[in-house]
């Protein structure tokens, strides 16, 4: 039980103050020197059980009157959930609101969805509570703002549901550093999620540091969490996975690959059937797709468009379900740039590998460039046309160290091979160490397979990247995330932070003499085209792109050409939709993380929120029942009920006059 | 339920008013009209001339005859001399001759002895418990001095019609003795132990009636004045006891009011005023128990009383003494002649 008031519980000892006048009146007895002392002790020695359970239950009677008013004045609420706050109204309330597409998720038979719910529950229960200053952390900007009271909630944009994922770590670094920075009183943050683990990243090294950093906290921070966990079983999303454009014998024609998954789904339910809209700048058209399993694909669905179009956007679309957020997609399409790859070796036989994974294109319609340079042509480059160089000399310096580096901030691609020669010169803080020989190989003894370069591929294969053999390698130094290990723990591939593009760095080169990477081209030939495939995305005048994730872009000029009709101009970045920025084309779409339903386990959130102050409740979507309620009426009327027994109780039994004259 | 044992003595309120109505004609030249006595004497306490001169008025009464040393106004058991014709009794030798009734003899030739009753005075003993319960009153008197009321005023109503008049005071053991007797010397001895007379000590009823049932000799009018705090099925014996030596018995059981509403507000340290041990109790808890203990007991007192045919009185002293009494004395004249 929790109370509004609760300080006013410090006088529940005052339940005692009937035993207390009880004892007094007790010590305030009168001597009477008395004849007829042979009644007293017959009634002395008469059972006195019911008389005894009489002034036990006039005792208990008046106790509870004092504990009911207690509790009543204490307004108590009619919930757990808020756990018994300590100390009353709190200095200031943060409130963090998960905007993800997954709060648009719908209850079973019910019309409002778990962010419109989660919005209600908090405009009503947090009103109730009080607080003296409120502050909303959402999911999009994670940028602290103050609003007058939890009521805003219902009406504000900001907190409107967004196609743009939640990062938990990073709103709640918002939070400390706001509490920190604004020296607050007791403080009180509301977490309202689905606990999606895309959301929560619960295995970020940022949580244990969080924790710390709120441990150190002196004003006491105290955790709620709204959870609304439960998964809507059978609804379907739909993700583009590819569209590229092609001449046909009858003009042109788009090829729309997509992928549908059932959520909640086994692989051997009966199917469904979906059909799914296309929609091609305002021109319509529907196919039927059967869904035998959790997921369907479909590669190139061929959509007829003008032959003079070479450039526009679409949407494609399934009917409503469970979840709207996940019912669109945007995707845009262009004639597709030149790839093109700039490569720069000391050494011939490394650079020939490269140059072939480089320029054999996967797609006969993709142009592909690869070009082998020496240090001293590179000033001729034109850098903005480049997606991918392949480094394979002594690091960059000078001048050519800024044209890279200007490449790599443009959003380009960059991945280094150690050179004979060990120069001093680092890049991006990394510099090549000694080289390392080993005749008889090193296998490679881990690698990431969930992400980036060596990633398993579509259909889930992991890449033959065990079978390779390293026979020369050259050490590393500086910080960076490997993503390869060779046996013994030295690094084989890795990747330095960046705010944008890629910098990576490859202990090996594929020469012969080096590695079987030429030998076994095929991880060589998916690592160059992943990076060359990275490195185009930003070329090029249209781009697909993951709402919330807008860098490099100007979302300010934007304009929008399809997507939700309400979407502020200020919040284009962060809503699913199609927008024009000058002559570029842009479509913006949720993250693929947000089609899985993974859902944090309940140990898992009391694992993540161990030591720190933290309650929480389950709520479902479209629940419009209360919360929290105050119930000290229920506490009043339980007092008079109990001082109605009491006197009851109390009053004298009729007594029979036994002598009168 | 005290008010129906009133109801078994067959004595009204309206019979009562009218009594004390009749008693008020009285002229007041037929008392003394000092209860004092003798000049010389301290005037008694526990007398009321008032009252006195009013109950003056109603005869004191034998239920049963009685077998006095002089002539008296209370049937004997034998016959007698008085103008009351008794009856017929066929001669015998040796009966004296001048009774014999000669218009008889004529009638029926055969001779009869005309029989007449006798008129004998009454012994009067009045039983004073002086054990310490007695010392109790709420009401500005306690139950002894209502007690000295009730036998000073009955010792004096029964001197001044001749009978005799003795005083026992009894607590553990008898502790004062009079035997009756007649004569205004011996009511003023009876009068000293009445106002010497304090109460003390504990109860022990049942033996002290038992030993006086078997020293009264001769049959008398015993009054008990007592709370009668005993075991009712003790006190039955006693009872019996004095009602086979022939004994006229009446109990006049004194109760003060608290002793009966038991109306404490507060909690209470209760001494024994006989000397047992003390109870502390809180009033509201027990009141029930204690009515119930003390109705339990009222009850067997009265089936005791109603099977021993004891004249019974129950007297809470906020009564006015002067009704108690009137109520005892005209309750006996609708007995008077039974032999």
């Amino acid at each position: 039980m929790s109370f509004l008031q609760p300080l006013l519980l410090a006088g529940l000892p005052l339940i005692s103050l009937p035993i207390l006048i009880h004892l007094i009146n007790q010590r305030r007895f009168q001597t009477i020197r008395w004849g007829a002392m042979m009644f007293l002790l017959a009634a002395n020695r008469m059972s006195r059980g019911y008389a005894k359970l009489r002034q036990w239950l006039i005792l208990v009677f008046r106790t509870l009157a004092i504990a009911g008013l207690i509790f009543g004045v204490a307004r108590p609420l009619a919930s757990g959930w808020l756990g018994l706050t300590a100390g009353g109204r709190p200095d200031t309330t943060i409130i963090l609101l998960d905007r993800s597409p997954s709060m648009r998720q719908q209850g079973e038979g019910q019309v409002g969805t778990k962010l419109d719910t989660g919005r209600y529950q908090l405009a009503r229960s947090l009103g109730l509570l009080g607080s003296a200053k409120w502050v909303l952390i959402e999911s999009t900007t994670n940028t602290p703002r103050e609003i007058e009271s939890p009521e805003v909630l219902l009406n504000l944009p900001a907190t409107e549901p967004s196609s743009a994922s939640a990062d938990l770590p990073v709103m709640l670094q918002a939070a400390h550093d706001y509490v920190k920075a604004n020296k607050s009183g007791r403080t009180e943050i509301w977490i309202c999620s689905d606990i999606r683990a895309n959301d929560w990243n619960s295995e970020s090294g940022r949580w244990a540091t969080l924790r710390d950093a709120f441990l150190e906290l002196t004003q006491g921070v105290r955790f709620h969490l709204l959870a609304y966990a439960q998964s809507a079983t059978g609804n379907v999303s739909l993700r583009v996975t590819n569209v590229r454009r092609q001449q046909s014998s009858d003009g042109a024609e788009l090829l729309v690959s997509l992928k549908l998954s059932r959520e909640g789904v086994a692989d051997d339910a009966e199917k469904v059937s979906v059909p799914v809209s296309f929609e091609i700048e305002g021109a319509r058209s529907e196919a039927t797709f059967e869904i035998s399993g959790s997921t369907f694909e479909m590669k190139d669905h061929r959509i007829p468009i003008e032959r003079s179009k070479d450039r526009g956007w679409g949407k494609v679309s399934i009917p409503a379900d469970a979840n709207s957020a996940d019912n669109d997609f945007y995707f845009v399409f262009d004639r597709p740039a030149v790839r093109q790859t700039i490569i720069v070796a000391d050494d011939a036989n490394a650079a020939r590998p490269l140059q072939l994974s480089a320029g054999i294109s996967p797609d006969p319609a993709m142009k592909l460039a690869a070009e082998v340079l020496t240090v001293d042509q590179l000033p001729t480059v034109e850098w903005d046309q480049v997606s991918l160089v392949l480094w394979q000399a002594a690091l960059p310096d000078g001048p050519t160290a800024d044209a890279i580096q200007m490449l790599v901030d443009r959003g380009g691609q960059v991945i280094f091979f150690p050179t004979q020669g060990v120069t001093s010169t680092s890049f991006a803080g990394m510099s090549w160490q000694s080289w390392n020989e080993s005749p008889d190989g090193i296998a490679i003894e881990t690698w990431r397979v969930d992400q980036d370069l060596l990633a398993n591929t579509q259909s889930g294969a992991a890449l033959p990247v065990g079978q390779l053999q390293v026979r020369k390698h050259c050490g590393l130094s500086g910080e960076h995330t490997p993503l390869a290990t060779l046996k013994g723990g030295a690094p084989l591939l890795a990747r330095v932070t960046t705010n944008r593009g890629g910098v990576y760095f490859c202990a090996t080169t594929p020469a012969a003499a080096d590695s079987s990477l030429a030998e076994n081209g095929v991880v060589l030939y998916v690592l160059v085209q992943r990076a060359l495939g990275l490195g185009a995305a930003v070329l090029g005048n249209t781009r697909q792109l993951v709402a919330g994730d807008v860098s490099g872009e100007q979302p300010t000029a934007w304009q929008q050409l399809a997507g939700p009709p309400d979407a502020l101009s200020t919040e284009f970045a962060f809503h699913g939709g199609v927008y024009s920025g000058g002559e570029r084309l842009l479509a913006l779409n949720r993250a693929s993380a947000e089609d899985q339903a993974a859902v944090l386990a309940d140990g898992r959130i009391a694992e993540l929120f161990q030591g720190l102050d933290f309650a929480r409740v389950d709520d479902k979507a479209g629940n419009l029942a209360a919360l929290i309620q105050e119930i000290w009426r229920l506490f009043l009327v339980a007092m008079i009920i109990a001082l109605i027994v009491e006197a009851a109780l109390c009053l004298p039994k009729k007594v029979t006059q036994v002598v009168s004259a | 339920m005290w008010r129906t044992r009133l109801a078994c003595t067959g004595f009204s309120v309206q019979q009562r008013q009218s009594q004390l109505r009749h008693a008020s004609r009285v002229p007041h030249n037929s008392i003394p009209e000092s209860p004092r006595m003798f000049a010389d004497r301290q005037p008694r306490s526990f007398l009321d001339t008032g009252a006195l001169s009013r109950l003056a008025a109603v005869p004191l009464n034998s239920r049963r005859p009685m077998l006095g040393s002089v002539s008296g106004r209370h049937t004997s058991p034998h016959r007698g001399a008085s103008v009351e014709f008794a009856e017929y009794r066929k001669y015998v030798p040796g009966d004296d001759l001048r009774r014999l009734d000669w218009r008889a003899y004529g009638r029926s030739d055969r001779f009869y002895v005309k029989e007449f009753e006798a008129d004998t005075n009454l012994r009067l003993c009045a039983v004073l418990d002086t054990s310490g319960s007695m010392d109790f009153g709420s009401t500005g008197i306690t139950k002894i001095e209502y007690a000295r009321k009730l036998a000073g005023s009955l010792a004096y109503l029964a001197s001044q019609q001749g009978d005799a008049v003795g005083l026992s005071c009894v607590a553990n053991t008898i502790v004062r003795n009079i035997p009756p007797k007649r004569g205004p010397a011996h009511l003023m001895n009876v009068f000293d132990i009445l106002e010497q007379a304090q109460p003390s000590g504990e109860t022990q009823l049942i033996g002290v009636l038992h030993e006086l049932a078997e020293t009264i000799r001769q049959r008398a009018l015993i009054v008990i004045l007592s709370d009668f705090f005993v075991e009712p099925d003790l006190l039955r014996g006693c009872l019996q006891h004095l009602r086979f030596r022939k004994h006229d018995v009446s109990m006049f059981q004194l109760l003060d009011p608290l002793e009966i509403n038991f109306n404490f507000r507060r909690p209470m340290r209760f001494i024994d005023m006989e000397g047992g041990p003390s109870i502390f109790a809180e009033p509201n808890e027990i009141a029930d128990r204690y009515q119930k203990a003390l109705q339990k007991y009222a009850d067997e007192l009265l089936a005791v009383v109603l099977e021993s045919a004891v004249d019974f009185h129950p007297v809470t002293l906020d009564e006015n003494f002067e009704q108690v009494l009137m109520r005892f004395l005209v309750g006996r004249t609708r007995t008077k002649g039974v032999r």
